[in-house]
């Protein structure tokens, strides 16, 4: 079998696709599916010992000046493509997934002179290039974990004019995705929550869902023996990402007592300020610490040493921090918005969302019973074990498009 | 001089000579008050050249409704009492904005129907200020940005 993944941003440092196309398709590779890969900026990390990338350019124009971009940069800007980037960002559209799917049908268009593809397995674009890749007869699915909605709703929480509301709605390309979702032959989502979220957002019917749990690497993703520091909770996301409930943390903090800290494994100021504006505004500065970007080692130290992982999140397609630290013997606190009680099962304490005092409660629960943490970190070390390993979700994704194959041809 | 700054002069001259020529010839020098129609041009051609106008312009406008009815429909319910506070007149100009794009494209198809010469005029002229006016902003950026490249040998 010979499959063709199209993700319009591989940085496998920058993002859960980069991640999700890296260790994807190593293990299918494994498993004895040819890759081919059509990537955007920025690029994954080597990808040559098990597959074939074509890397397609994007200038990421969004949100900067003209007057601000580099010059090498600005002398790119006459070609068609990324003129009409440039156009449609400067009225606050996102064209990314649009320009990146029409390229890539182009290079589709050469690449099919040599190569045969049996699936195409696009990674959360739902561009409008996928429509016309139908007419190659070569069945697409995609991967959402979740939908754009879900993000757009967060932005719209905290969007205070008019202004702001109308870039948030044209920010997110949610009719080109609704159109694109329902003519692809299959989707892939990582949870049953998310298969109700597609419903919701894009009248996605439930039986063109499938479901397949997210994967990580539970090998390098283990507790590294260092002794945990009391009182020290953990959030590892974006804090710019209104969809982490960060509010609702700092105001559990302000319940909690003076000792219990904080750190944020994020980009704090200067280089990101919503949430410091919000510390400084609960005068939390003194407890809350960012920790900058930080490599994988170091995030497993901070796992492994950190009493509590904690996620206030609104919604979660899957709640990658959760099923990491799991994998840590460290126990978690996290909402049941979206997947994340699938993820997290009875190995860790759930509150509602969007509840700061249930959330402080259930800080407290775990702060105060060292033998319960003990108890959920293994326990969630095991359920990491069983479920969210790569080479379970390559073969779980195997089925699917072997699934997706065959009904595809027995309908032509 | 790098060959990406004669280009972007280039650009800029072409924008700024086609920009200013457009306004001339389709506001000023055209007698627009004294020949308002274009009765006098074939249906099938005045609709050739008409509809791809016509298309971008309701898109627009019709992009201008969605915003404000998406505004106007947001059920999503604010987390903080201030934030409330100050979306109170949110609502007020996303109506103003459904209204407003509603009454341009009834007047805009109430103008194309009487075959109106400024009905055609207006949009096309956003239309090709606004992508020359990009076209030039860019030349003028490549030309005053200084060149953090290695010369090109």
């Amino acid at each position: 079998m010979r499959a063709l993944f199209l993700c319009y941003r591989g940085n496998p440092f920058c993002g859960g696709q980069g991640i999700y196309l890296y260790n994807l398709t190593k293990e299918l590779a494994k498993l004895g599916v040819a890759i081919d890969v059509i990537v955007g900026p920025p690029y994954p990390d080597p990808l040559d010992e098990w597959a074939t990338v074509y890397k397609l350019e994007n200038l990421n124009m969004w949100a900067i000046k003209t007057k601000h971009f580099p010059y090498e940069k600005l002398i790119k800007l006459y070609t068609p493509w990324h003129f009409v980037d440039y156009c449609l960002t400067r009225f606050h559209i996102f064209p990314e997934m649009e320009t990146f799917s029409m390229k890539a049908f182009f290079l589709l268009r050469k690449l099919l002179k040599t190569n045969h593809y049996d699936i195409i397995h696009d990674v959360q674009c739902l561009g409008w290039g996928l429509l016309p890749m139908k007419g190659y007869g070569i069945p697409i699915v995609s991967t959402v974990h979740h939908p754009l909605t879900k993000d757009r709703e967060a932005d719209f929480l905290v969007d205070n004019t008019v202004w702001e509301m109308a870039c948030t709605i044209l920010f997110y390309p949610l009719t080109m995705q609704r159109i694109v979702i329902n003519r692809l032959d299959r989707v892939i989502t990582s949870s049953k929550e998310g298969i109700n979220a597609l419903n919701e957002a894009f009248h996605l019917p439930p039986e063109k869902v499938s479901v397949v749990d997210n994967g990580m690497d539970v090998e390098f993703f283990r507790n590294n023996g260092n002794p945990r520091k009391e009182n020290t909770l953990l959030f590892v996301g974006n804090t710019e990402d209104h969809k982490k409930g960060l509010r609702y943390l700092f105001d559990a903090m302000t319940m909690l007592p003076e000792h219990v800290t904080l750190t944020i494994v994020d980009d704090g100021p200067p280089k990101r300020l919503t949430a410091w504006g919000w510390i400084t505004e609960r005068g939390l500065e003194k407890r809350v610490t960012f920790t900058g970007k930080v490599d994988l080692p170091t995030l497993v130290h901070l796992y492994s040493t950190s009493t509590i992982l904690v996620m206030a999140s609104l919604y979660e397609g899957f709640g990658l921090p959760a099923a990491e630290a799991m994998a840590c013997n460290t126990p978690v606190v996290v909402t049941s918005a979206g997947a994340l009680p699938e993820v997290v099962g009875d190995c860790g304490v759930i509150v509602p969302p969007k509840d700061a005092v249930a959330l402080k409660e259930g800080i407290l629960k775990l702060i105060n019973n060292k033998a319960l943490r003990e108890e959920l970190g293994k326990k969630g070390r095991k359920r990491v074990e069983d479920n969210f390993a790569w080479p379970v979700a390559a073969k779980n994704t195997l089925a699917v498009y072997h699934d997706v194959i065959q009904s595809y041809r027995s309908r032509i | 001089m790098p060959r990406a700054k004669i280009y972007g002069y280039i650009a800029v001259i072409v924008a700024a000579l086609l920009g200013c020529a457009f306004v001339y010839y389709a506001f000023i020098h055209y007698d627009m008050y004294a020949s308002v129609h274009f009765d006098s041009i074939d249906t099938g051609a005045y609709w050739a050249v008409v509809l791809p106008i016509a298309l971008v312009t309701l898109f627009v406008l019709a992009t201008g409704f969605w915003v404000g009815y998406t505004i106007l429909t947001i059920k999503v319910a604010p987390p903080m009492p201030e934030i409330i506070e100050k979306k109170d007149n949110s609502k007020f100009k996303a109506f103003l904005l459904c209204l407003v794009t509603i009454a341009l494209a009834v007047w805009f198809v109430y103008g194309l129907y009487h075959h109106s010469y400024l009905a055609i005029a207006i949009p096309a002229a956003c239309i090709t200020l606004v992508i020359l006016g990009m076209v030039f902003w860019v030349g003028i950026a490549i030309i005053t940005t200084r060149s953090t490249l290695k010369n090109n040998k």
